[in-house]
């Protein structure tokens, strides 16, 4: 009899096993599938590498398994200057935690950064930037622009003008509660950004002869060909510019960039079907 | 710098293209037409975009840039002077005090010599309008507006007609 309730015992212990194994296969695996498809997938943060102010190499691929706050910003921005006490403050509060703020100066020259770099005592690392880290970042919409870096090296979030230093701070404390190297699953942006309106580029777009569009598998010829398809078609951003001419002079333009994209893909198939 | 300003309902960033800016110049001759040898009054209307302003020309802050129109030089047609208007006093989020800034349209005026050996015919005299325009939680990069003016130049003989006079009230002339 004891022997019989314990068989009974396993045997409903295995279909329990094996109910719960479907359930999940099934149902609750595909459902968190489409939750993540829903909301995209988190873009890696391009990596650079520049110098600091005080002379120090900043490789964002040296910053992998810390939180980062990576803020583009302005001496000449008034929006810009009064969010960075706040930066400073959460520099001083989570960095033994694994947190870290680098500032993205967007001024013309060094020299108005040192002088409010000093004045302000900042405590992190500020560089130079340029077009080009501007565009690898997805084009800067305006200052300040703030990405929030996981530990894994994805941007989970995206600020474009001032926000209050609470909402960083809420992301930052969830990012740094994240096992080093994994995904956040369900990260919970206070701010305005989607993962999938995260757009960044990568050296290949930014440094292409369309600038946003990689045409590396396109031939000499085919690129000229692409090129002048471009060039018939107007941009509707209200530029007054042909889809190639706005991609050369303003790669920025969202709306030439996804015009420009759409037009690759079309050609491509057409040319490589 | 070069950055992006996108149409953005967050910002309130019109269009979709830096190409599309924030301010737009139109220019106006006081007169119809000018003699060689002469100076006419010029105005510069700059029609900024709703929500966002631009600096003083002499900025509340030093390290606010300012607005400035930069006239070419060319042979037989120089401005002598710009006429700066005062700006607006205005309090935002981000400032402790209020700073000097312009919105909405703003006049500038110039005046215009031309040369005394200019023949009758029309030139035009480039210039860029240079600004730096924020909201009030986000700036834009600092951006110049290409413009030209158009000077019809006629003989002394021919009589000139007043132009354009309600441009010109509101802009403080020497």
């Amino acid at each position: 009899m004891k022997k019989g309730k314990i068989v009974l015992g396993i045997f409903l212990g295995l279909v329990i096993a094996v109910s719960l194994f479907f359930v999940n296969q099934y149902w609750i695996a595909p459902a968190t599938s489409i939750a993540a498809k829903a909301t995209g997938e988190y873009p890696e943060a391009p990596d650079f590498s520049l110098t600091s102010l005080s002379g120090d190499k900043i490789d964002l691929k040296d910053y992998r398994g810390k939180v980062v706050l990576l803020d583009f910003w302005a001496t000449w921005c008034g929006p810009c200057r009064i969010e960075i006490p706040g930066f400073i403050e959460l520099q001083r509060k989570y960095r033994d935690q694994g947190f870290a703020v680098i500032g993205v100066s967007m001024d013309d020259g060094p020299q108005p950064v040192r002088e409010f770099y000093n004045q302000f005592h900042m405590n992190y690392p500020v560089v130079m930037g340029s077009d080009r880290l501007g565009e690898l970042y997805g084009g800067i919409l305006g200052l300040p622009t703030s990405f929030i870096i996981g530990r894994d090296g994805r941007i989970y979030a995206k600020h474009v003008g001032t926000t209050d230093v609470s909402v960083f701070e809420s992301e930052i404390r969830e990012l740094l509660a994240a096992e080093p190297g994994h995904k956040v699953g369900n990260f919970q942006t206070a701010g305005y950004t989607a993962a999938k309106e995260i757009q960044v580029s990568t050296p290949a777009e930014v440094n292409s002869e369309v600038p946003g569009v990689d045409v590396a598998k396109l031939t000499p010829a085919e690129i000229k060909e692409f090129k002048a398809v471009l060039a018939k078609e107007h941009c509707t951003c209200g530029c007054g510019f042909t889809v190639l001419k706005c991609r050369e002079v303003d790669p920025g333009c969202q709306t030439s960039l996804q015009e420009a994209r759409d037009a690759y893909s079309k050609f491509s198939k057409s040319h490589h079907s | 710098m070069r950055f992006v300003a996108v149409c953005l309902l967050l910002l309130g960033v019109p269009g979709g293209s830096s190409n599309r800016p924030v301010v737009q110049v139109q220019t106006f001759l006081a007169t119809t037409a000018v003699h060689p040898g002469s100076t006419v009054k010029v105005a510069v209307v700059a029609r900024i975009v709703s929500r966002y302003h631009i600096n003083d020309h002499k900025p509340s802050l030093n390290y606010l840039i300012p607005t400035q129109i930069i006239f070419r030089k060319t042979p037989s047609l120089k401005v002598e002077k710009v006429i700066y208007p005062r700006g607006e006093l205005t309090k935002f989020a981000f400032l402790d005090s209020p700073i000097s800034i312009y919105k909405g349209e703003t006049r500038f005026g110039g005046i215009l010599r031309v040369s005394r050996s200019l023949r009758p015919g029309t030139y035009k005299l480039p210039a860029d309008f240079a600004y730096q325009a924020c909201n009030d939680r986000a700036c834009l990069a600092p951006a110049k507006v290409p413009f030209e003016i158009t000077v019809r130049v006629v003989p002394t003989s021919v009589p000139l007609k007043s132009s354009n006079t309600e441009v010109f009230e509101k802009i403080n002339f020497p």
